[in-house]
């Protein structure tokens, strides 16, 4: 078990009086790999996520990071939300700063730690606005920043570019490849997006009504250039991922690959 | 004069104003009514000024701020925190928001002649009407406000590690600033009615008593210039508070209009 990082058995989680969302996962990742959760709306796919972070205890199974099991939210993980979660009566600085802020008063070497994130994604001089005057862009890589600031081993990631524009979008996970990289960072990343998914990641999984379905590991070589996603090798790779997610369920799936 | 100055919507307040002061003292001619009915707004005029110029009006004008200002911070504190209170737990507010409405059914200004009673003449039974006046805008204002946190920003703080006290002073509050301040806006201008009329019935000082004291004396232009002075002071109360909103909430109110880029 101590190999993988993040080690999820046989999870499966149902909110109080409603049905089963996240029944039966299997997931293992191992450390500064960078894993892909696909799956259309209401999947249980964010569930799963919030099981990883913690925020959620499994009904049954159970969630292990680096060997222990998880209890509650901890200061290993960064968590980066669907919509931007800024603050807006702070400015971009502070709002980067909360994570630390909330524990004790930011040091020089804080700022400079915020500094740095802030510039490596691309929003130096930005620090003294507020979120409402940033781009939808802006603000995500913002988030972004905010969740790194502590240094987490692992990231997660619940659809945080889906509000954005096709471009910035791809912008976005560039920045992120980028800033993953130098940070060794493991990440969780939760979207609808197949194209999204497979440039990412080194593993996709595909989750259909609270299951994991399919699962694949993606090849393509790193780093990988934005082009890479125009390339012959990551098409047919989502052409196969579209058919799964198209599928119902990895019943008709498989009698599909039977005949 | 140029064009942009006669769209000024203030202008056109103004002149609004002047149309009908003239409209007022034509018609007190005209009709040749009593002075005691409705006197014309230059007698009006002259006995503001007279009260004024003496020195009459002021300790009036003093006591009601006082009361105003001091009732407000009361009521409007208390209200405050009792909405902290029962913002942040349902059982709390099961078990007291019956007698939170209750007491805000129960007219507050009926309660003058048993807290004159109780307390006294003076200063302190106006002040603690004012408050009573003030909480319940307050109370009820901070309880919605801190309840509006969106969902994902409170599991942000999860995340972080925040306690609760940490989550309801930099999550909560400043997300229910802009409803909170709604609510003292209300408050400032209940407050201002709350004083008047809790005067009327049981003090020798302020705006409300000597409005009663102009009713002894038959003399309607006093009448009516105190008025004139409510108007304005309750006016430039209700500036004040929106001057603080505006500082409160600079940030807020930021727009992407506003962008240096």
């Amino acid at each position: 078990m101590g190999e993988h990082f993040l080690s999820m058995r046989q999870v499966g989680f149902a909110y109080p009086g409603a049905p089963v969302v996240v029944s039966g996962v299997d997931w293992q990742m191992p450390a500064g790999t960078i894993h892909c959760l696909l799956g259309r709306s209401g999947c249980g796919k964010s569930t799963l996520l919030k099981l990883a972070a913690g925020l959620l205890l499994p009904d049954t199974g159970s969630v292990m990071l680096e060997g222990m099991p998880l209890r509650g939210p901890g200061p290993l993980t960064g968590f980066v939300f669907q919509a931007p979660t800024l603050l807006e009566w702070l400015n971009v600085i502070d709002n980067v700063l909360l994570p630390v802020s909330l524990q004790r008063k930011p040091d020089a070497a804080d700022r400079a730690h915020a500094h740095s994130l802030l510039k490596e994604l691309g929003l130096d001089g930005m620090q003294a606005r507020y979120p409402q005057q940033l781009s939808g862009g802006q603000q995500s890589r913002v988030a972004i920043a905010r969740a790194l600031l502590t240094r987490p081993s692992l990231l997660l990631m619940d659809e945080p570019f889906a509000a954005l524009d096709a471009l910035t979008r791809e912008e976005l996970q560039v920045s992120l490849l980028e800033v993953c990289r130098q940070h060794e960072s493991s990440v969780l990343f939760v979207t609808h997006d197949i194209a999204e998914a497979v440039y990412l990641a080194d593993r996709v999984a595909v989750m259909d009504k609270g299951r994991l379905i399919f699962e694949q590991d993606i090849v393509l070589s790193r780093p990988r250039p934005p082009d890479v996603r125009h390339g012959e090798q990551f098409n047919a790779i989502c052409a196969r991922l579209r058919q799964v997610m198209a599928a119902n369920d990895g019943v008709s799936l498989l009698r599909q690959g039977q005949s | 004069m140029s064009v942009r100055f006669w769209r000024s919507p203030g202008i056109w307040s103004l002149l609004l104003l002047f149309a009908l002061v003239i409209a007022w003292e034509w018609a007190v001619a005209a009709f040749a009514w009593s002075q005691l009915v409705l006197p014309a707004p230059s007698v009006v005029a002259v006995s503001l000024w007279k009260g004024l110029a003496s020195g009459y009006f002021w300790p009036h004008i003093v006591q009601t701020s006082i009361e105003v200002v001091a009732g407000l911070a009361l009521g409007g504190l208390f209200g405050f925190a009792c909405g902290l209170m029962l913002g942040e737990s349902a059982f709390g507010r099961r078990v007291f928001m019956p007698y939170v409405v209750a007491s805000q059914v129960v007219p507050k200004l009926a309660l003058a002649p048993l807290l004159t009673v109780w307390l006294g003449f003076g200063t302190l039974p106006m002040v603690v009407i004012t408050a009573l006046v003030c909480f319940f805008p307050l109370l009820e204002s901070t309880m919605t406000g801190i309840a509006q946190a969106h969902p994902s920003r409170l599991e942000l703080f999860r995340m972080l590690g925040a306690t609760r006290w940490q989550t309801l002073w930099r999550l909560k509050v400043p997300t229910g600033l802009p409803a909170i301040l709604a609510g003292l806006r209300m408050a400032v201008v209940l407050a201002l009615v709350g004083a008047v009329v809790g005067e009327f019935i049981g003090s020798s000082q302020g705006l409300g008593a000597l409005i009663i004291a102009a009713q002894g004396s038959m003399d309607t232009p006093l009448m009516f210039a105190v008025l004139i002075l409510i108007t304005l002071l309750g006016w430039l109360f209700y500036l004040a508070v929106l001057w603080l909103q505006k500082k409160l909430l600079h940030p807020y109110i930021i727009t992407q209009g506003s962008k240096e880029s």
